[in-house]
């Protein structure tokens, strides 16, 4: 069996998993994720939160976590929440809609 | 391999240092056991008036509706208020509540205080009220403290933190006004006999100066100034401030002048604190520091408005369609304050029952339903984080939009309007079965919103987790 070649785009779809409870929105298409780096089968990504003391915080970060862990070819997974810049409505991917609206 | 940026629409940011943080929030039971007693309280509030109508339907100045005013703004309003506060001031303000421990031992003691004063303004004995007055205001300080030291962590002071500050300090007021009247009321013959060092002496010589201050006023100018500042000060401040806030969370917008923001919490500061000067001295000034409280709203409805035509998220919830309508409702409150500031105003029956109307609109037409619009989005998110934050990422969980049946929110609204509109002719026509039918309506929209409370709190018990299915592409 083959597995799939870890790429920016298998990653990314892996944290569409993660959704926004509230808003009923991803993480990547609430223009969450600042950064994304593989090396080997190791991820670290550079993720934000809407507001820095949303409660929902350290489980969004964990369930990235996981999402990422998920993956076949990953093995390590590192998932760092930084508020520089600060998350705005402007960074919601284009054309992005909650299922629900 | 480094990955391209920007990612969907995020600015690059490699070049920056990230800061790791650590959320944190209360747990979910603190804001939980407020909310939940503030609910039965307003039901509690809610059947009086149907069952003894009365209390809307003759002039405020009565044991009986001072005593069931003191439901709905203690009990209900006060208790979701602290609840919610304890809850959302760190995630408003990006920081962590200082004590959750004082906040527990504060809602032990807020219970026993407004319960008490309830009872004790309904057999009228002022002396009791004082007493549990005096342990709400323990309760109250606890409150005030706790915060204080929580708005003192904040890392960015901004025009919500300024509200809320001044929300506290409006609070504390009124607190000591009320206990003021109360001192006012009573007599202290019984302390004659203590000896002139001991605390007790002191501290009811102290409530004598204070009576005596208060004396120098006439009764009603003191109630009502005591009402303006809680109900104006305290909740009207902290509900445009605390919107600055949460109406950009939940449509996904941002304040789109901090210019105009700023400047409407400006003019309801300076605002309340003319009118509660004026209320108590009769004074011909009270029009204009009225009109600047209506000013500081009408910027604050046009900055709302901004808000929320630049918003992303185009569908609005009943549970803000709630709140808009509790907005809305200032429209009329405003203009009977503007009315009913007038100095040359006559004094007679129609008046004093404009009066009623303008206090039951201010408490259940704007606080109490902004409040239940909130109730709305606050109990779905602390049910869901308090049940299922810890599967995210390893299973399909359901929206907190799913968790409620929006039938019942729409259902729940309208009944709500309806009743409003009947009490506040039933009111003007001094008409005990209007009240009663109006007060019907009501209890079903709180019915209506209490079975949506137990449809939400059915995920404790059963929980709807499901397996996690592909992850599919992003339609971008």
């Amino acid at each position: 069996m083959s597995l799939n070649p870890l790429t920016e785009a298998v990653v990314l779809d892996a944290l569409r998993q993660v959704l926004d409870p509230e808003i009923g929105m991803n993480i990547v298409e609430l223009g969450l994720i600042y950064d994304v780096k593989i090396a080997g089968s190791g991820v670290h990504i550079a993720m934000t939160l809407t507001t820095a003391g949303c409660p929902m915080g350290e489980s969004i970060r964990g369930g990235a976590e996981v999402a990422l862990l998920n993956l076949p070819t990953v093995t390590e997974a590192q998932v760092e929440l930084v508020f520089d810049p600060p998350w705005h409505p402007g960074m919601i991917s284009p054309g992005a809609a909650s299922p629900f609206d | 391999m480094e990955a391209a940026l920007p990612i969907s629409a995020a600015p690059d940011v490699r070049g920056s240092q990230p800061k790791q943080v650590r959320a944190t929030a209360p747990s979910v039971s603190l804001p939980l056991r407020f909310m939940l007693t503030a609910l039965v309280a307003l039901f509690g509030a809610v059947a009086w008036i149907i069952a003894n109508p009365s209390i809307l339907a003759i002039y405020h100045y009565h044991q009986h509706v001072i005593a069931a005013t003191h439901l709905v703004v203690l009990g209900f309003i006060c208790t979701v208020v602290m609840g919610a506060m304890y809850q959302l001031v760190p995630v408003a303000l990006e920081t962590k509540l200082y004590s959750e421990r004082l906040a527990k031992w504060q809602f032990v003691i807020h219970v026993i205080g407004f319960v008490g004063m309830v009872w004790m303004f309904n057999v009228w004995n002022m002396k009791q009220v004082g007493h549990f007055g005096s342990a709400l205001a323990l309760g109250v300080g606890l409150f005030v403290y706790n915060l204080a030291r929580t708005l003192w962590r904040v890392p960015k002071w901004n025009i919500v933190a300024t509200a809320i500050t001044a929300a506290l300090v409006w609070f504390s007021l009124t607190i000591f006004v009320g206990l003021s009247i109360a001192a006012a009321k009573c007599a202290y013959e019984a302390t004659e006999g203590l000896a002139t060092e001991e605390g007790v002496k002191q501290v009811v010589g102290g409530l004598r100066v204070v009576a005596g201050v208060v004396s120098r006023f006439d009764a009603i100018g003191a109630m009502h100034a005591h009402a303006h500042l809680g109900v104006v000060g305290f909740f009207v401040m902290l509900i445009v401030g605390v919107a600055y806030r949460l109406i950009p969370m939940f449509t996904l917008t941002e304040v789109q002048c901090k210019y105009r923001a700023g400047l409407s919490i400006v003019l309801l500061n300076i605002g309340i604190a003319g009118s509660v000067v004026t209320i108590l001295l009769r004074s011909q000034w009270k029009p204009v520091f009225a009109a600047t409280v209506v000013a500081g709203l009408a910027i604050f409805v046009w900055e709302l408005w901004a808000m929320l035509r630049a918003r992303k998220r185009p569908a609005l919830d009943w549970g803000l369609k709630s709140f808009l309508a509790a907005v809305g409702m200032l429209i009329p409150v405003c203009i009977l304050a503007l009315v009913l500031s007038w100095p040359s105003l006559p004094m007679n029956q129609f008046f004093g029952m404009l009066e009623n109307v303008y206090g039951f609109l201010g408490l259940f037409g704007v606080v109490t339903l902004a409040i239940l619009g909130m109730l709305h989005k606050i109990l779905p998110f602390l049910v869901w984080f308090g049940v299922y934050s810890p599967h995210v990422g390893r299973a399909q969980l359901p929206l907190t939009s799913q968790m409620v049946s929006e039938r019942a929110q729409a259902g729940g609204l309208v009944t709500y309007l309806v009743g409003l509109l009947i009490i506040s002719v039933a009111i003007l026509r001094e008409s005990e079965p209007g009240v009663r039918l109006g007060g019907l309506f009501l209890l079903v929209s709180l019915g209506l919103f209490g079975r949506n409370a137990v449809k939400v709190f059915s995920h404790f018990r059963n929980p709807q987790i499901k397996p996690l299915i592909a992850a599919k592409p992003a339609a971008v």
